[in-house]
């Protein structure tokens, strides 16, 4: 029994230790919504709504990030294929049925998988590194919604709107459902890719790929499958940027932030940029961060212009935290 | 010898790797039920065997047969699923997913893994450990528990107790007994040839590329393998005129004392004099790249010291040992050259050295790089990009930057590997006009009949201690390779 017992407890303690550093990001999190609820009058339901939906697109599109940099590449064209996913939603969901919103809806996220899959097949064929790879298809993602909506305009659906925000008009509503859309699919995402064993393979490859090979994994059809689930990350972010903003909006600058954006919410939330390690489920909570910065500066009264340079320092800081607390940890043992 | 149909057969099988024939023409059969040694001495094509049936690689020409059908593997999966599982010598396991995450990619139920695990005493292991938080030794034990637990027809095993204590060995041996009793066969690549003798029902002997030997275990002894490696008595090599006038006789340029690192290399002490060619020789995997890289300041030993010039000296890093002198030729050429920059840069990076912090390149830069390409006969034509050279070419660039720097003392890790009869030759020419010109050269070469074209000395390594000198003089191949099998060798 005792030893039963003691199993146990080192079984927790390898549980916390393996996840020190989503915890520590997760804590970080409450400690800034705590310091921010004393920084203003009221931190009610308004606030809640705020902060949750407004992550949303950040939160999709980091996950994304973060699977593919799980598997050892990295994709520079996430933010491009948000604002094609968001100009796609805005312009055939624009005044249309229920039915056909749903139908765009599913296409935007089945579609963009697929073709940042495609993505992912030419750089497994071709051999050119990811991030180059990526960098054109950015363009090209930026075009093409140039393209479909050349100047911001279009709409969606009421319903759309309730699903992200809780609130048909994206004004006002309850923080269930945006809480709701943030848990569900990054649940959804952390199962996958820690309990099965397409989710695994993700893992190996981006960890060891030659010993991947080696131990009979299709390295190829991991690779396609975690840009295959960037992009449909990303069309998520897309629908979610169209239910919180109403319209859609093609300008280049939008999707190229947000590509930096989800690479820093990923490498604050402990993914490995080397590949193999990490955990979506740090990514969250530092997207969530990362929105809160504003809304906290304006708090403080500072120039919002500053959040950036703000921004910048906890990065550093943040990192240099880590890599702190590593060389500690490896000098004690 | 009798018609047992093979269970896995190759016919003329063939690989090169662009200029160097890995295998020339290999015709190798295991029957079912049978043990089977690969034998060769190093470069004599096991690896590239292994690699074949383990569907890493492809053949360029040749037929692999599994139960009397031909098959193509274009992927190691392919050879599973037709019944073949492949221990490498670096485990296939994912560092950073815990046991149990591994067996899950492979597909592999964990009661049956643990079951097998059970004949290294390792029943008890935490499936839930990180991969990258086990020794080593217990990693090629999983890996092996995990291949077996596949249900294979065939299980390839390449060099499996390299890192196994002799306990540790002896549980494999157990496992391999019982396999066989199955009525299922594995093929063991190993350079332990005691184990082989035990173990083994025949051995198909490797060498240059061919199967030159098959032999029944029963009927012969270590000493009558051996032979078999090496095939007919090699012919005298006519011996380059050599000046050893002044080999043996100045100082001690570099001298080791008790060098030891982990279990790789243990109690190591020589000492190679200005003028004279030191050769070292090894089978792989014996400890020689952990000496080479403690000698090179590239590791600090565990203990024992390094002098050079009789002096105790502690090499922080590659750095602290060039500005004593003493340089490195790797065996990875491609790691020490800049492959995208031309011939000349590559020459002049150690100079770099030299030039006084923020004052330019010195004068005289130029002229020390045109003479160390015509003093190597460098073939330029390719300069603008040392990649493009040839391997041979590529090789004289990094002795040549040595040349063009200057330095005391040069280690050569197997200069001559992959590289064609011609070049090499102007590369032993090269070692011996610097030795007659008064440097120390310790030179490990995977390449026997070598030894005695180029060295004066020869010291043999095996399992990581110096286990016998000879003069090169009078070394053969027969000698050098019974000593480096950790056997006595005849007077």
């Amino acid at each position: 029994m005792s030893t039963l017992l003691n199993g146990r407890t080192t079984q927790w303690q390898r549980l916390l230790a393996r996840n020190s550093w989503v915890l520590g990001v997760w804590l970080l999190l409450g400690a800034l919504i705590v310091w921010y609820s004393t920084l203003i009058p009221v931190f009610g339901q308004f606030q809640i709504v705020s902060i949750s939906k407004n992550s949303l697109p950040l939160i999709y599109l980091a996950i994304g990030q973060a699977i593919i940099v799980i598997a050892g590449g990295i994709d520079l064209s996430l933010g491009s294929l948000l604002l094609l996913g968001n100009v796609l939603a805005a312009r055939f969901m624009d005044e249309q049925s229920l039915g056909v919103v749903f139908l765009v809806a599913v296409g935007v996220i089945v579609g963009l998988a697929l073709l940042n899959g495609l993505t992912g097949y030419v750089i497994s064929i071709s051999g050119v590194p990811d991030i180059v790879v990526t960098l054109a298809t950015s363009y090209i993602w930026s075009g093409l919604a140039l393209w479909i909506l050349p100047s911001p305009g279009g709409g969606t659906a009421p319903e759309m709107r309730w699903l992200f925000t809780g609130s048909p008009s994206g004004i006002g509503g309850g923080y269930g459902l945006p809480i709701l859309m943030i848990v569900v699919p990054s649940l959804l995402v952390y199962f996958v890719s820690r309990h099965t064993r397409t989710g695994l393979s993700l893992y190996a490859i981006g960890s060891h790929p030659v010993a991947a090979r080696l131990a009979g994994l299709n390295v190829r059809q991991a690779k396609i499958v975690s840009y295959a689930i960037g992009g449909a990350m990303a069309g998520l972010a897309g629908l979610a940027t169209v239910a919180i903003t109403g319209t859609g909006d093609p300008r280049f600058s939008v999707g190229a932030t947000a590509t930096l954006n989800s690479v820093a919410a990923i490498v604050l939330g402990g993914v490995a940029l080397t590949g193999g390690e990490g955990s979506v489920l740090g990514v969250v909570a530092t997207a969530v961060t990362l929105i809160m910065l504003n809304p906290i500066l304006t708090a403080m009264g500072i120039d919002s212009n500053s959040a950036q340079v703000i921004q910048g320092v906890l990065i550093a800081g943040v990192m240099m935290f880590g890599g702190l607390a590593i060389l500690l940890r490896e000098r004690r043992s | 010898m009798p018609d047992a149909p093979a269970l896995l057969s190759t016919t003329s099988i063939a690989k090169s790797y662009g200029p160097v024939v890995a295998l020339r023409s290999v015709d190798f059969t295991v029957r079912p039920g049978e043990t089977h040694a690969l034998l060769g001495a190093n470069g004599a094509g096991k690896s590239t065997l292994v690699k074949i049936l383990a569907g890493v690689q492809s053949a360029d020409s040749g037929q692999v047969f599994v139960n009397g059908q031909p098959v193509d593997f274009p992927a190691p999966l392919d050879a599973m699923t037709a019944g073949i599982a492949t221990v490498f010598q670096d485990p296939a396991l994912i560092p950073h997913l815990t046991v149990s995450e591994n067996l899950r990619l492979s597909s592999i139920a964990p009661a049956k893994f643990v079951e097998w695990l059970g004949w290294f005493d390792l029943a008890d292991l935490d499936l839930n450990a990180l991969v990258q938080e086990l020794p080593l030794d217990t990693l090629r034990m999983v890996d092996l528990a995990r291949a077996v637990a596949r249900d294979p027809q065939v299980l390839l095993l390449d060099e499996i107790t390299a890192a196994l204590t002799a306990d540790q060995a002896e549980r494999v041996f157990a496992l391999l007994a019982y396999w066989k009793g199955l009525g299922r066969s594995a093929v063991l690549i190993t350079h332990r040839l005691a184990e082989v003798m035990r173990v083994c029902d025949r051995a198909t002997i490797l060498r240059d590329g061919r199967n030159v030997a098959l032999i029944e275990t029963a009927s012969v002894n270590e000493r009558q393998l051996v032979e078999a490696m090496l095939g007919a008595p090699v012919k005298p090599v006519a011996q380059e005129s050599r000046e050893t006038g002044n080999a043996g006789q100045g100082q001690n340029a570099l001298e080791a004392r008790g060098l030891t690192s982990r279990h790789l290399v243990q109690d190591v002490s020589f000492a190679v004099k200005s003028g004279e060619i030191l050769g070292v020789v090894a089978l792989e995997g014996q400890g020689q790249e952990r000496l080479f890289e403690l000698l090179s300041g590239e590791r600090q030993p565990s203990a024992g010291e390094i002098l050079v010039g009789g002096k105790s000296r502690h090499f922080r890093s590659p750095y602290d040992a060039v500005r004593d002198g003493v340089v490195l030729v790797p065996g990875d050429r491609l790691l020490a050259l800049l492959p995208s920059l031309p011939v000349r840069e590559n020459l002049a990076v150690p100079i770099f050295n030299h030039i006084r912090r923020w004052l330019g390149i010195p004068q005289d830069e130029p002229q020390r790089v045109a003479k160390a390409i015509d003093r190597l006969s460098i073939d330029t034509r390719a300069a603008s990009q040392v990649r493009r050279l040839s391997g041979g070419n590529q090789q004289k660039v990094v002795i040549g930057r040595w040349l063009v720097a200057g330095f005391r003392t040069l280690l050569c890790f197997d200069p001559t590997r992959g590289i064609d009869i011609q070049t090499k030759r102007e590369i032993y020419a090269l070692l011996r006009e610097l030795a007659a010109n008064g440097a120390a050269i310790l030179l490990y070469t995977s390449e026997l009949a070598e030894i005695p074209l180029v060295c004066d000395r020869v010291i043999v390594i095996h399992a990581g201690r110096v286990v016998d000198e000879q003069a090169a003089a009078t070394a053969t191949e027969s000698s050098l390779l019974t000593a480096a099998h950790g056997l006595e060798v005849a007077v």
